[in-house]
Order: C-alpha cells, then sequence, then structure tokens
C-alpha cells in the first residue's frame, strides 16, 4: 500500500463502536482504495497516554486518526455542548446529522480549527441506572451519582444529586461496592460495563433524553492534506454527514441488546411519562439557562447555538 | 558550597512535594468520611433508628469533597517533580550494577558521568515540553470536569518543580563530568542510602 | 529493517545499556524514544507525547496509591509496631528450637500487612530483631538470611506495591490481587519457619534457646499489636469491602499508620520529615522507570511485538505449562541480577499478551490474578538470590560482622523454600484462586 494510517482510540477491539462503526467504515475505505490505504487499528489506548490526550496525539500526527469525545477536554470544544444539554436529544441519527451541519457552519474554523472531523455523532438516550428507584425529582436528593460530561454534572449537582468523578472503567466496582449510588450512560455502554448486574433500576426518559455525549472521529490536517486527490476522494466519500448520521443510528441500534438483556434479568426498567418527565425539563431549565449565559460570556452566541441547534435536529 | 545549596534546594522541594502528599492523604481521608457519613444519613438503618437523627445528618450537606480525584491528580504530580531533584541529586535511580563493579575503575567513572549527562539532559527535555504543553492547556482553556479550574494551573505548578529539578540536573551533570576531569567528587554518596525498590 | 525487527532487537539492546549501569528508567526511556523516532523517521511523536504524558502520567489518580503506601511504609517504621510485633512473636514462639528467628519471620508477616514494600519490612525488622537473635546465639549468616528472605514478606502479604503495578498494567482489579495474594504470603510465612526448623535440626549450633515464658505475660505481649490488625483489617478490608477505592485506602491507612506513629511517640517533627525524603527518593526513582516504560511500551506496541509473540507462541502449539515454566525461569534468573519493579514493568507487557492467549481452564481473570501472584513470587525471590539481593545487601550493611558468603549460604535454604511454594502455586492455583471464589 501507499499510505498507512494510525487508528488509536480508547476502547477494546471488541467492543460496540469499533466493532460496528469503526472497522466498517476503515475496512470500507481499504477495500474502496483497491488496497492504497492501509488502516491499522490500536484500540485500548495501545500507543500509549490516556483518553483525554486523544485530541492531542491526533494534533500533534502522533497518530493520524483518533476516536474520542470532546468532552474529555472540557472548556475545549464549547460549542460542541449544545447537542448534551439536557432533555435536547431525541434521535442519536437525528441528532448527529445536525451536530455535522451545525459543525459546517459554527465548528470548523472554531472548535475543530486544529484537526478534520470526519465523523461527528451522539450516542443513543441516556438512562439513570440506580440501586434505589428514580421516579422523581425527589428521589435524586443524596444520591452519589458518576455523570458522564461536563454538562450533566451541573445538571445533577443541580438536581440535588452528589457528582462523583470517575473513570468510566472504575463505574462497575464504584456501583458494586456502593462508593456511587447511580450512573448515567446509555445502554450500549451497559453491556461492555455490567451495570444491569450491578444495579436494578433504569429510569428512562419518554421523547427527549436527560442527555447525550458527543464523539467525534478526526484526523491530523496536514495527513490528509498530504493525501492524492483521489485517495482524499475515497475519505471524503465515506466521511461526513451520511456517515455520522450512520454511527449515530448504529449506536442507539446497540442499545437494544443490554436492554433486552435487563428485562430478561428481571430488572426494573422505568418508563418515566411525558407528565412525569415535565418535571424534570423544567428543572433542568436552569441547566439550559446557565450554559447560554456561560457561552454568552465567552462571546460564543450562546443563545443563537442552542436555537440553531433546535432548528437543525427539527428539520431532520 | 554549591553542593550545599542545592542539597537544601533538593532537599527544601522533597518536603514541600511530602507536605502536599500529605494534604492530599488528610483531604482524602475527609472525603471518605464525608462520603461514609452522607451515606449513613441516608441509610435506611439509620433512618429507621432515628429519622430527626437521619435528617439532621443530611443537613449538614456532610458529602464526599467535591472534585477529590482531580485535586488528588493536580497535587500529585506536582509532588513527584518535586521528588525528582532529591532522587537525582542522591543517585536514587535504579542501576544494575553487578556487571558494572567488574569493569574497569576509568570505564565505571565514564559511564557514571556519561548517564548522568543523558539523565539531565531528559529532565531538561521533559521540563521543556511540560512548559509547550501548559502553553496548549491554556491557548485551548481546557478545565477540570468538576471544579472547572484551568487544567494549566495544575501544569504549571508541574513545570514549577520541573524547572527547580533542571536546576539540580545541570548541577549534577557539571558537577559529574568536573569529577571526570579533576578528579574530585562533588556529588553526595549515594552508597548507604536505603534506596527501596519495593 | 522492518519495525517488527526494530521491536525485537530494542530488547537486548535496552539490557546493553541497563547492564552498562544506565538508570533503568532512563534507559527504557532511551529505547522507547529512539525506537518512536526510528518508526516515524521523525522526532515529532515523542515530543508530542512527552507534552503531556509525563504529566499524564506523574498525575494519575491509581499510580497516586504508590506514594501514598511509601509513606504508610516509612510511618510504619517510626510506629514502634516493629517490636511490639517481635516482642509478642518472640514470647511465643522463642523457647522452641529456632525459635527466635521463627519470631522474627513472624513479625515480618505482621509488618509486612501495614506496609507495602520489602526493603523497609527487611531494614525495620533487622533493626529490632538483628540484636535478639545474636543476642541469644544464633549465628550471623542464619540470622541475615532469616531476615533477608523475612523481609520478603513486606510485598508478598498486601498491602504491596508490585500488586499495584501489575494490577495497573494488566488492568486487574487491585482489591481482588491484594485478596489473592494472601494466602501465599501466609504459606510463605510457615514455609520459612519450616525451613528454619529443618536448618536448626542441620545445623544445631546455629541457634540458642531459652526458658519458655509464662502465659500472662505472652497474652500482655499479644495485646499490644492490636492497632496493626486495625490498619490492616481497615485498609485491606477496607478496599475489599468497597468502602473506599483502592487509593482512598491507601490514603486511609497512611493517615492511621502516620497516627499510630504519631501516637507512640517516636514520630517526632525531624522523623516525619526523614519519612518524607526517603518516600520522595524511593517515589521518585519508580515514578521514573513507570515514566520510562510508558514510552518504551508505547514503542513496543507500535512494532507489534507483543501482539507477534503471542500469535507465535499459540501457533506453535507449545504446552501452556511449558510457557509458563520458562516464564517463570526467567524471572528467576533475571531476578538475580535486576529489582522486581523493573522486570515487573519491562516484561509484563511483554508476557502477559502470551500467557492471556493459553488455555489453563480458568476464566481471564482468574488467569490474570493467579499469574500475577506466581510472578509477584518469583521476583520477590529475586531479593533474596546471590550476587544481586536488595534485602541481602541491606541487611549485610547493618550486621558489618557477618561475612556476605555466610548470608549468601544460609539464605539459599530460603530460597529453597520459594521454589517449593512456586511448585505448589503452579500445581494447584486453587490455593491462589481459593478467597476469590466465594
Ligand atoms: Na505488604
Ligand atoms: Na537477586
Amino acid at each position: 500500500q501507499e499510505v498507512t494510517l494510525r487508528l488509536h482510540q480508547f476502547l477494546p477491539a471488541q467492543a460496540n463502536v469499533p466493532k460496528n462503526i469503526l472497522d466498517p467504515w476503515a475496512d470500507k475505505i481499504e477495500q474502496e482504495s483497491g488496497g492504497r490505504i492501509k488502516i491499522e487499528r490500536y484500540p485500548a489506548m495501545q500507543l500509549g497516554g490516556k483518553p483525554p490526550e486523544l485530541m492531542d496525539q491526533v494534533i500533534d500526527g502522533v497518530v493520524d486518526i483518533v476516536w474520542t469525545l470532546p468532552g474529555y477536554t472540557p472548556g475545549r470544544f464549547p460549542r460542541t455542548e449544545v447537542f448534551e444539554l439536557p432533555f435536547t436529544m431525541n434521535d442519536a441519527e437525528t441528532t448527529s446529522r445536525a451536530y455535522w451541519k451545525l459543525a459546517e457552519e459554527t465548528m470548523m474554523d472554531q472548535d475543530f480549527a486544529p484537526i478534520k472531523p470526519l465523523g461527528l455523532w451522539v450516542h443513543g438516550p441516556g438512562v439513570i441506572h440506580s440501586s434505589q428507584p428514580i421516579d422523581e425529582l425527589s428521589d435524586l436528593n443524596g444520591v452519589k451519582l458518576r455523570a458522564p460530561t461536563r454538562v450533566t454534572n451541573k445538571l445533577f449537582s443541580n438536581l440535588g444529586a452528589t457528582p462523583i468523578g470517575l473513570p468510566v472503567p472504575a463505574i462497575p466496582e464504584a456501583l458494586s461496592k456502593g462508593v456511587v449510588d447511580a450512573t448515567v450512560i446509555p445502554w450500549e455502554v451497559v453491556g461492555a460495563l455490567k451495570v444491569s448486574e450491578l444495579v436494578k433500576n433504569h429510569t428512562e426518559f419518554p421523547e427527549e433524553a436527560i442527555y447525550t455525549s458527543t464523539f467525534v472521529l478526526a484526523m491530523n490536517k496536514e495527513k490528509y492534506e498530504s493525501l492524492p486527490d483521489d485517495l482524499k476522494a475515497v475519505i471524503d466519500s465515506n466521511s461526513g454527514l451520511e456517515f455520522s448520521a450512520f454511527a449515530g443510528k448504529k449506536m442507539q441500534e446497540d442499545d437494544a441488546g443490554p436492554r433486552q438483556a435487563a428485562i430478561d434479568m428481571g430488572n426494573n426498567i422505568i418508563e418515566l411519562t411525558p407528565e412525569q418527565a415535565a418535571k424534570w425539563k423544567e428543572a433542568a431549565q436552569g441547566t439550559i439557562d446557565a450554559w447560554i449565559a456561560e457561552m454568552d460570556e465567552k462571546g460564543l452566541d450562546g443563545a443563537g447555538l442552542f436555537k440553531r441547534a433546535q432548528e437543525l435536529t427539527a428539520s431532520n | 558550597m554549591l553542593l550545599n545549596l542545592m542539597d537544601r534546594l533538593a532537599r527544601a522541594m522533597a518536603i514541600l512535594g511530602g507536605l502536599v502528599l500529605t494534604a492530599l492523604i488528610a483531604l482524602t481521608c475527609v472525603s471518605v468520611l464525608g462520603r461514609g457519613l452522607n451515606t449513613l444519613g441516608h441509610s435506611a438503618f439509620l433512618t429507621s433508628l432515628s429519622e430527626a437523627a437521619a435528617k439532621a445528618l443530611t443537613a449538614t450537606g456532610v458529602g464526599p469533597v467535591s472534585g477529590d480525584f482531580e485535586l488528588v491528580e493536580a497535587g500529585i504530580s506536582f509532588t513527584i517533580f518535586a521528588f525528582l531533584p532529591i532522587c537525582q541529586l542522591r543517585g536514587a535511580h535504579a542501576t544494575v550494577d553487578v556487571f558494572a563493579n567488574s569493569f574497569p575503575r576509568w570505564l565505571n567513572r565514564f559511564l557514571m558521568t556519561f548517564w548522568e549527562v543523558l539523565l539531565s539532559a531528559l529532565i531538561i527535555l521533559i521540563t521543556w515540553r511540560l512548559y509547550v504543553g501548559m502553553e496548549d492547556k491554556m491557548r485551548y482553556g481546557e478545565t477540570t470536569f468538576i471544579l472547572q479550574f484551568p487544567v494549566w494551573w495544575a501544569y504549571g505548578l508541574s513545570f514549577a518543580a520541573a524547572v527547580i529539578a533542571s536546576v539540580v540536573a545541570v548541577y549534577c551533570a557539571i558537577a559529574r563530568i568536573a569529577a571526570y576531569v579533576t578528579g574530585q567528587d562533588l556529588t553526595p554518596d549515594a552508597e548507604g542510602e536505603s534506596i527501596e525498590p519495593a | 529493517m522492518s519495525l517488527l525487527e526494530l521491536g525485537y532487537i530494542s530488547f537486548p539492546l535496552l539490557l546493553v545499556l541497563i547492564f552498562l549501569r544506565a538508570p533503568i528508567g532512563l534507559a527504557m526511556m532511551l529505547c522507547g524514544l529512539g525506537g518512536l523516532y526510528l518508526a516515524t523517521g521523525t522526532p515529532n511523536m515523542f515530543l508530542s507525547k512527552l507534552k503531556s504524558e509525563t504529566y499524564s502520567t506523574f498525575s494519575s489518580y491509581s499510580l497516586s496509591i504508590i506514594p501514598m503506601f511509601l509513606l504508610m511504609g516509612q510511618f510504619a517504621t517510626h510506629s514502634g509496631m516493629s517490636s511490639s510485633l517481635f516482642k509478642a512473636a518472640e514470647s511465643w514462639l522463642g523457647h522452641r528450637k529456632g525459635g527466635v528467628a521463627m519470631a522474627a519471620v513472624g513479625a515480618c508477616a505482621g509488618f509486612g500487612a501495614i506496609c507495602g514494600s520489602s526493603l523497609a519490612t527487611a531494614a525495620t525488622m533487622s533493626r529490632v530483631a538483628l540484636p535478639e537473635l545474636r543476642r541469644y546465639g544464633y549465628s550471623g549468616g542464619f540470622s541475615t538470611a532469616t531476615l533477608a528472605a523475612g523481609g520478603t514478606l513486606g510485598i508478598l502479604i498486601p498491602p504491596s506495591v508490585i500488586l499495584v503495578i501489575y494490577a495497573i498494567l494488566t488492568e486487574q482489579n487491585i482489591a481482588k490481587l491484594f485478596l489473592a495474594a494472601f494466602i501465599p504470603g501466609i504459606l510463605a510465612a510457615i514455609g520459612y519457619m519450616i525451613t528454619i526448623s529443618l536448618y536448626v535440626r542441620r545445623n544445631p549450633k546455629a541457634a540458642g534457646t531459652r526458658e519458655p515464658m509464662p502465659y500472662a505475660e505472652r497474652f500482655r505481649a499479644l495485646a499490644n499489636v492490636w492497632p496493626v490488625l486495625l490498619v490492616f483489617g481497615l485498609v485491606v478490608g477496607g478496599i475489599y469491602l468497597g468502602w473506599f477505592t483502592p487509593t482512598e485506602g491507601a490514603a486511609v491507612g497512611a493517615a492511621g499508620t502516620g497516627l499510630l506513629a504519631l501516637g507512640s511517640g517516636n514520630l517526632t517533627w525531624k522523623m516525619f520529615l526523614d519519612s518524607i525524603i526517603q518516600t520522595a527518593l524511593s517515589t521518585g526513582m519508580i515514578f521514573f522507570i513507570v515514566l520510562g516504560a510508558g514510552f518504551y511500551n508505547s514503542f513496543l506496541a507500535l512494532s507489534q511485538v507483543p501482539q507477534e509473540l503471542s500469535s507465535w507462541v499459540v501457533g506453535q502449539g507449545f504446552s501452556p505449562w511449558v510457557v509458563l515454566t520458562l516464564i517463570l525461569l526467567f524471572y528467576l534468573v533475571f531476578g538475580c541480577l535486576m529489582d522486581s519493579l523493573s522486570m515487573i514493568l519491562l516484561t509484563i507487557p511483554i508476557f502477559f499478551p502470551v500467557i492471556s492467549v493459553l488455555d489453563f481452564g480458568m476464566s481471564p481473570e482468574h488467569l490474570a490474578i493467579w499469574f500475577g501472584i506466581l510472578v509477584l513470587i518469583v521476583v520477590e525471590v529475586g531479593l533474596i538470590t546471590p550476587p544481586v539481593g536488595m534485602n541481602l545487601f541491606i541487611i549485610n550493611a547493618m550486621d558489618r560482622s557477618t561475612p556476605m558468603k555466610e548470608t549468601y549460604k544460609a539464605v539459599l535454604w530460603f530460597i529453597t523454600s520459594d521454589v517449593v511454594r512456586v511448585i505448589l502455586l503452579v500445581l494447584f492455583p486453587s490455593i491462589t484462586l481459593f478467597l476469590l471464589a466465594g
């Protein structure tokens, strides 16, 4: 082959995202390039560093492609957070499309200026997994909870819970030992972390989810520019809006298995009614307002971003 | 004279690092205790025993220290960087001497000088890269998750300690070279220090 | 030269640097950085990694357990517990043939329960037990060898710094590793006591005797060691029961031991500062090696050596038991030359993938834990194997009247006991995994 690209990411090779999204994507590129591109895959941070360093690794060209979460480096990709605000995401495919479009409108020269984004997507609806049932807001009172993002940390502390900062792999142990009472993650991750064996209650929200997280598949800019035009075209035709939508859809589809497994284990799935959820939404408004104010303060037009994200989500 | 100054500098840094370590230990214990009391306040056990007591306990707002993990991470990095100068000055870095013991004396003197110089160069390289890393964090405005203090603050603390480590490293390298050339030893003898691998 | 070949030759090259007296962390760093440079053709990769990886290694929450356990060990040496432990063990065992030496081993085991390192255990217990052994007419070589071997209980009995490193490298549960180490640790202590009784039967002149103590006095001595049980129970039990994370457990242990030392009146301000300096020297050394190993291992991963090696081993169809035996022998041989921590950091990223793909008829988690305990024991034997055995050096430095040769001679008995134990643990994995079953 002519070009070898190193793809570095934090999950083991057999996890859902590498297996169902990244591998098919890489295989397709290898094939369509007629074998001229080879994508070497390094799962589980094999090439060193911790997950938050992935972004620097791709910017500096330590590796050529990374899959990571903008949220691993809070403050660095402020605009992406608009899709992580509470109760703004309903369907991962739709939101992923909106995410890519908003990025094209506002982020490529800003947040993502140092990299070449190949795919931008969100995971399926976030779910609260807890040892004690959580139906109402008041059930959160004093619950020690591991929240996944900067925004959800604020949200849950506003809602009366005690957020505890933990890395993802520490969740099972922390749950089993009561270091935390609850964690907030989508179903897709539940299987790998064996969460439904550790806690028996899962609170789901109707329509909009309480949260989602944004992902980015990014390539080193110079490396991309250095490719001959026909190879660039192979990468381009497999990246962007449609790939992002596919990845978001795929991730949400991967929610089904672990959810069914939890039901089969006799776990208690709490599906809140729209009336119950309305109270949560009302309580979460403060977090959204605070985020908008914070962005305005940074001169990023928080209100405009929020409005445009909503429009794009609705129109997809 | 200069050795004395370097030794005091390295010792002071080590002690400063140790005090930070002690503070982190205390912080972690307070956090564990707070979390324990918080759990107790919400527990069925205490509530059944005395609802008033449980309410009173939770009303105090007792809980784990917010952002304890982040504080430990920021602090421990400073501690380790602060421990480096004394390690180098007292030759505490692990080596395998079993073959070297049978080398001729001149070769050993050369090797020790050679490695000392490389080690010092590496520490300076690390310090420089840490500074560049700090600049990155500053430019990108990266913060921590929970307390949301800028990550570069933590880098900055570590960088300050790394600068001292570099100063001591330069001294060690020059002292070794001088010792190699003149045959006079200007570093403290590492023999007899009880260095504990594990 | 292909990247893979580069990976393969880097290992012997690294050993050459180390045997040329390069600081081990520096040697790994040089090979790692050099390898990354040759592999990519530019210095960008390692310059960029240096930008964030030094900080991320030094700021690691899980690695922060190490300075905490080391400080805990320093406090333990000032807590006065070493002499309480020895007095308690001696009052029960001292009148037997070889009993004072057995008491020293027992006290080492007790001390190992609050100290995560071997050398600190050996040094501290020697200070208390060496004069007593000599007073009761125990021969020099026998006394020093007993304490050198006893010192290894410091890392065998949890908490243990080596196990922490192994757990992080292989992404295993620290609490379960600590628990699994418990029975092999007790077996080690029993094995050493049997060794002592065999030794004095063979060399009757090597040990003196004394009259048994009244039971009232024995119980009084025993009552003095409760703080050790308390701290041990709190730390290891608390980590296992999930009252706190391993790092939090280390913090609680350090604070508890510090308070004990303070209460005993032995921990003055000067002693406190001295504890910090000693912790600084060990911590700095360990983290520098961990940092170097991180870079070297990134390069190894890039060169695909571990993957290729493990698929080669599988492809050859070797018996898993033969592979395991070879690996353990490798550690025994290298343990004669190198310190345990460097060996673990250097070799686990290569050996662990190989072991993981072999079928020993147990779950991956159990295999990882069992292998970890076996490796722990064989690298710990390295602390007492001549010519380079850190425990032998430290104790000999405390007893200049005993020639090194006599220590070497007597310690062979204890090494034999270690080897027997390793064989038992290899043949019967359930000894190690027994406590995990429940
Ligand atoms: Na121990
Ligand atoms: Na040895």
